[in-house]
């Protein structure tokens, strides 16, 4: 079949429960905290604000 | 009578058993075309498109002279709808097929732009020979704009652009949209994020 929108979904952006935020696909992270930018592919970004390697996981959340 | 019916009666009797069957077709998605919303119009015509090429189609120059369906029924398949089916065949025998179509009806051209500025006359029906128009339509072109995720300055991380969406049980597609991800953890509002994160103090 055709695929005539332009707007395909880039990226797949997963709420994980009780953890982190996983993105994967086509994107871009900016911090703008620590001013960097990169693009990575995939990434689990903190959501309990515990992590110790802030915007990324470090599993603390568990603890 | 419009036009675009008279192009399509019989020329002669026994050729009516032939064009009968795709008369039905060819009206059934005309009317259908009319009543729906297409995505695949454009004021054009329409387009049709694999990772490789765009396939233009302009139903008031279509004669019905039947070489596409009748070489690549697979693609070309006036019966169905949409009748056209960019992954019915390789591009190759998609760019043969439409080359062979007697009327601007049918046009191709490369989704890579720089490949149509050196296309060969002996590729009849490519849009620079055909419908020189389309050389500057845009918006065939496949957009691939990376997925926007900002990490804001202690506060949450805001995603923008086309992306799939889950979260508990819920599975969404978000279409050039913006959404606010909670990353102190306090939000009522999870996993969005509702803005407490100012009055507890987060720092990340």
């Amino acid at each position: 079949m055709e695929e005539n929108n332009n707007k395909k979904p880039q990226a797949i952006v997963e709420v994980i429960e009780f953890g982190p935020l996983k993105i994967s696909g086509n994107f871009i992270i900016k911090d703008l905290k620590r001013n960097k930018e990169e693009s990575p592919g995939e990434i689990w970004l903190c959501r309990c604000g515990k992590s110790n390697n802030k915007p990324y996981c470090d599993d603390s959340h568990k603890k | 009578m419009p036009h675009f019916l008279i192009t399509i009666l019989p020329a002669e009797k026994k050729d009516k058993r032939q064009y009968s069957k795709y008369f039905k077709a060819c009206l059934n998605n005309l009317i259908r075309s009319l009543m729906e919303k297409d995505e695949n119009h454009f004021s054009g015509g329409k387009r049709y498109r694999n990772k490789d090429i765009t396939v233009y189609w302009k139903p008031s120059a279509c004669v019905h002279a039947s070489y596409c369906y009748r070489e690549l029924i697979e693609v070309f398949d006036p019966s169905r709808r949409p009748w056209v089916d960019m992954e019915g065949a390789s591009t190759e025998k998609i760019i043969e097929v439409v080359n062979l179509c007697p009327t601007d009806a049918l046009a191709w051209k490369w989704n890579d732009e720089e490949k149509n500025q050196d296309v060969r006359a002996d590729q009849y029906n490519h849009i620079k020979f055909r419908r020189p128009g389309l050389m500057q339509d845009k918006n065939s072109v496949i957009e691939e704009t990376p997925v926007s995720v900002k990490v804001m300055i202690d506060g949450p991380v805001v995603l923008k652009g086309d992306f799939e969406l889950t979260y508990g049980t819920t599975k969404k597609v978000v279409s050039d949209g913006m959404i606010s991800i909670c990353r102190c953890g306090v939000s009522d509002h999870q996993p969005f994020c509702d803005g407490r994160h100012r009055k507890t103090g987060f720092n990340g």
